[in-house]
C-alpha cells in the first residue's frame, strides 16, 4: 500500500514526539524546608538551557510520573538551572528523593514567561506568596542581574510562618541589596521572628513606590490575588499592568491534554503568565 | 479525481484483497452494537451500522498509548505507525477526525496521533442506517469531511467509490473498479442526501448564534443547576465523542520492575479530579469543584470555546453522548435548546 511516513522524525533523525524528555543531572540541592527541595541541575550533554523567566518545565522521575513546575532561576545564568519541589504526593516525593549526581527527566521549556519588553523600562512590584516565590525567583534574578534595564524594584515576600520562609541566603542579600526594596512578613510569627506579621497586602502600607505606571507581577495562593488586587486597584495600577502566574493542573504541557484549560485558554502554552486584564476576560481563571 | 464503480459481487472480493495487502479497520457487530475493529474476515465488515461505540478517532488517538519506554538508562521513542485502511466512517465522524486532525497539528504537532493519521487511508461511506439520537443532519450542513481519500456509497446493485486524493485513487488496484456513469454518479449523491432527512433529532439553530449564547448563559448558575442537577460524574458523555480529546499521563513499570512505559490513556473532564491539584498536607486544590462547572465546562467547550479554532462547533452530532449517558442530560440537542430558550 502506501508508504508509511516518517515524517515524525526530522531530517537529523530526531524525534518530534512532544513527550521525550531530556536528561538533567542533579548537581546541587538543599533543603530550605522541611517540605521542599531546592534542586540545581544541568542538562546531561552540557548544552544550556534556554528559557524566558516565568516560563514552565515538565520535570519527572521515569516510571513515577511528570510535575510542571516554574523554572526558579534567571536564564542570565547559564551554567545551570533551578527548581524547587514540594512534597506533596508521588511524583513529587519521587523527585525529592534523587540526590546529586542523580538524573531527572525534563520537557521544556514550555509556555509564556513573563513579558519582559513590557516590563523593561518601569518600575516593577514582585508579589510572591508562599512557594510562588520560586517562579518569580527567575524574574528577580533576571532583574537584579540586568539592573539598569529597569526603573525601580519592589519585592514584596509573605509566607504562613518564618519556618516556610525559602532561599534564607537570597534574602539576606535581598534585604542589604540597593538594587531591591524588600519586605517580607508572615502570617503567624513564632518566637524567633522580629519582622512584619500579618498577611502580604499589608505590605503595601511599607512603601510609596508604586504607583499606576508601575509594572506588577503577582504569584502565588488564589486567595491572595484577590485582596493584592484590591490593593493596586486603590493604587490605580490599570489590570493590563498586572501579570499573575497561575498555577493548574498539568499532563502534557503542550496544548493537547485538557486539564490546564481556562475559558479558551491553555494555561501551559497560552499561560502560565497571564495579564489581568486577560484574565478578567477568563471566567474560572481566578 | 473522479468516481469508480463496482459491482455488488465485486465487493467482497476488493475487500479481502486490500485485507491481504493491509491491516483493514471497519465497523464490525459486538453483541447489538457495533466497533471499528481490524477487519478478520469480509464477513464481518457490516456498512449497514448505525453508529458505533466508540468514533474511529481511537485508531490514531487508542484509548491507551505508550508514549515513551524507558529502562534504566535511557528513554525511547515509540512511535510505530502502522499501515492501515479505515473502512466505513461515516461523514458525521469523518467530520470529528477533521476536527482532531486539526487540534493534534496546531501549535505542537503531536506525532503520536498525527504518525498514524498519515499511515491510514480513510474511505468513507454513506449512512444506511440512522441511529436513533442521531442529529448530525444539523450539525453538518455547510461543513462537508474533508479528510478522507474516498467515499463509498452504496447504489442498488454496487457501490460508487469517490476518489479523493492520491490514496483514494490507490485502493482502485484493488478491485474490479470501472469509471461510474452519470447515472450511478448522481444515484449515490441521492443516496447520500436521503439519509440527511431521516435524522430523528435536530438543533435548528445557527451555530454562530449559538456559541454566542452558550458563552452569554456562563454566569447564569440557576440554569446549569437544573441542567446538571443529576449528573453524577461518570465521563460517558467525554468517552464517546469523536471530539474529546483529552488524555491523562501515567507512568508503569514492567514485571521486572526495570522497565517501563509512559502511557496516554482518555481521560473525562466531567469526572471530580479532572482539574484538581494536589497541595501539601494532602489537600486538593479543584479548579472545579463542582459537577455543574464541570457539566458547564463540556458545553463551552463543545459550544464556545474551540468555535473559532474550529470554524464551528465541535460537535458532529452523531448522538453517542446522548444515548450513552444513563440519566439521559447530556443530549446537546436538549441542552443547547435549554440554553437557546432560556
Amino acid at each position: 500500500m502506501t508508504d508509511v511516513t516518517t515524517s515524525h522524525e526530522c531530517e537529523c533523525g530526531h524525534t518530534k514526539n512532544i513527550f521525550m524528555p531530556r536528561e538533567a543531572k542533579i548537581i546541587r540541592t538543599s533543603r530550605p524546608t522541611a517540605s521542599e527541595k531546592h534542586i540545581t541541575l544541568q542538562l546531561a550533554d552540557h548544552s544550556p538551557l534556554e528559557f524566558e523567566p516565568g516560563q514552565i518545565l515538565e520535570v519527572g522521575v521515569m516510571g513515577y510520573g511528570e510535575i510542571p513546575i516554574g523554572l526558579a532561576s534567571s536564564p542570565t545564568r547559564t551554567h545551570s538551572f533551578d527548581i524547587v519541589v514540594r512534597t506533596v504526593g508521588r511524583v513529587t516525593t519521587a523527585i525529592n528523593s534523587k540526590e546529586v549526581g542523580d538524573s531527572l527527566w525534563i520537557r521544556g521549556p514550555l509556555g509564556n514567561g513573563f513579558d519582559l519588553d513590557a516590563l523593561r523600562g518601569h518600575d516593577i512590584l514582585i508579589v510572591a506568596g508562599g512557594i510562588g516565590l520560586c517562579p518569580t525567583r527567575s524574574l528577580i534574578q533576571y532583574i537584579t542581574d540586568r539592573r539598569d534595564e529597569f526603573g525601580h524594584f519592589t519585592l514584596f515576600y509573605g509566607a504562613r510562618d518564618p519556618l516556610q520562609l525559602l532561599f534564607t541566603e537570597d534574602r539576606f542579600d535581598w534585604r542589604s541589596s540597593p538594587f531591591v526594596d524588600y519586605h517580607e512578613t508572615v502570617d503567624r510569627a513564632d518566637f524567633t521572628w522580629t519582622g512584619n506579621v500579618g498577611v502580604i497586602p499589608q505590605l503595601f502600607k511599607k512603601t510609596t513606590n508604586i504607583g499606576p505606571d508601575t509594572r506588577v507581577i503577582v504569584c502565588g495562593p488564589p486567595v491572595m490575588f484577590r485582596f493584592v488586587l484590591s490593593e493596586l486597584d486603590k493604587l490605580g495600577v490599570p489590570h493590563e499592568n498586572v501579570f499573575v502566574d497561575l498555577e493548574r493542573r498539568m499532563k502534557c504541557g503542550v496544548g493537547k491534554c485538557g486539564h490546564c484549560q481556562i475559558n479558551d485558554k491553555y494555561c501551559c502554552i497560552d499561560g502560565p503568565v497571564f495579564s489581568v486584564a486577560e484574565t478578567n476576560e477568563l471566567e474560572e481563571a481566578i | 479525481m473522479g468516481a469508480f464503480c463496482l459491482e455488488e459481487r465485486d465487493f467482497g472480493p476488493f475487500v479481502e484483497a486490500l485485507r491481504q495487502a493491509t491491516r483493514v479497520v471497519g465497523p464490525v457487530a459486538k453483541g447489538n452494537k457495533f466497533v471499528f475493529d481490524e477487519l478478520a474476515s469480509v464477513e464481518d465488515l457490516r456498512l449497514d451500522y448505525d453508529v458505533t461505540i466508540l468514533p474511529p478517532k481511537k485508531v490514531f488517538f487508542p484509548t491507551r498509548q505508550e508514549v515513551v519506554r524507558f529502562d534504566a538508562e535511557a528513554v525511547t521513542d515509540c512511535i510505530d505507525p502502522v499501515d492501515t485502511v479505515l473502512l466505513g466512517v461515516h461523514p458525521y465522524d469523518m467530520r470529528g477526525i477533521d476536527m482532531t486532525d486539526l487540534l493534534f497539528r496546531e501549535r505542537n504537532e503531536d506525532w503520536n496521533y498525527l504518525a498514524q493519521r498519515e499511515a491510514t487511508t480513510i474511505v468513507a461511506s454513506n449512512v444506511r442506517t440512522v441511529a436513533p439520537r442521531a442529529f448530525w443532519a444539523s450539525m453538518i450542513e455547510g461543513r462537508a469531511p474533508q479528510g478522507h481519500d474516498a467515499m463509498l456509497t452504496n447504489i442498488d446493485g454496487g457501490y460508487v467509490l469517490e476518489v479523493r486524493t492520491p490514496r483514494g485513487e490507490a485502493l482502485l488496484a484493488y478491485g474490479n473498479f470501472r469509471e461510474a456513469t452519470l447515472d450511478e454518479v448522481e444515484a449515490a449523491e441521492r443516496v447520500d442526501l436521503e439519509a440527511f432527512t431521516q435524522c430523528q433529532e435536530q438543533l435548528p439553530y445557527s451555530a454562530a448564534a449559538v456559541a454566542e449564547k452558550v458563552r452569554e448563559a456562563f454566569g447564569n448558575e440557576e440554569l446549569w443547576d437544573r441542567l446538571s442537577k443529576d449528573c453524577f460524574g461518570c465521563g460517558s458523555c467525554n468517552i464517546v465523542c469523536p471530539t474529546c480529546y483529552c488524555f491523562d499521563v501515567r507512568d508503569m513499570w514492567n514485571i521486572d520492575q526495570a522497565t517501563g512505559q509512559r502511557t496516554r490513556y482518555w481521560d473525562a473532564c466531567l469526572t471530580r479530579e479532572f482539574a484538581a491539584v494536589t497541595q501539601a498536607g494532602g489537600l486538593k486544590e479543584n479548579f472545579r469543584e463542582h459537577h455543574q462547572s464541570r457539566f458547564r465546562h463540556r458545553f463551552m467547550r463543545k459550544a464556545a470555546y474551540q468555535f473559532e479554532k474550529l470554524g464551528g462547533p465541535a460537535c458532529t452530532g452523531c448522538g453517542r453522548c446522548s444515548a450513552a449517558c444513563t440519566i439521559d442530560i447530556a443530549d446537546p440537542v436538549r441542552v443547547i435548546t435549554a440554553i437557546m430558550e432560556a
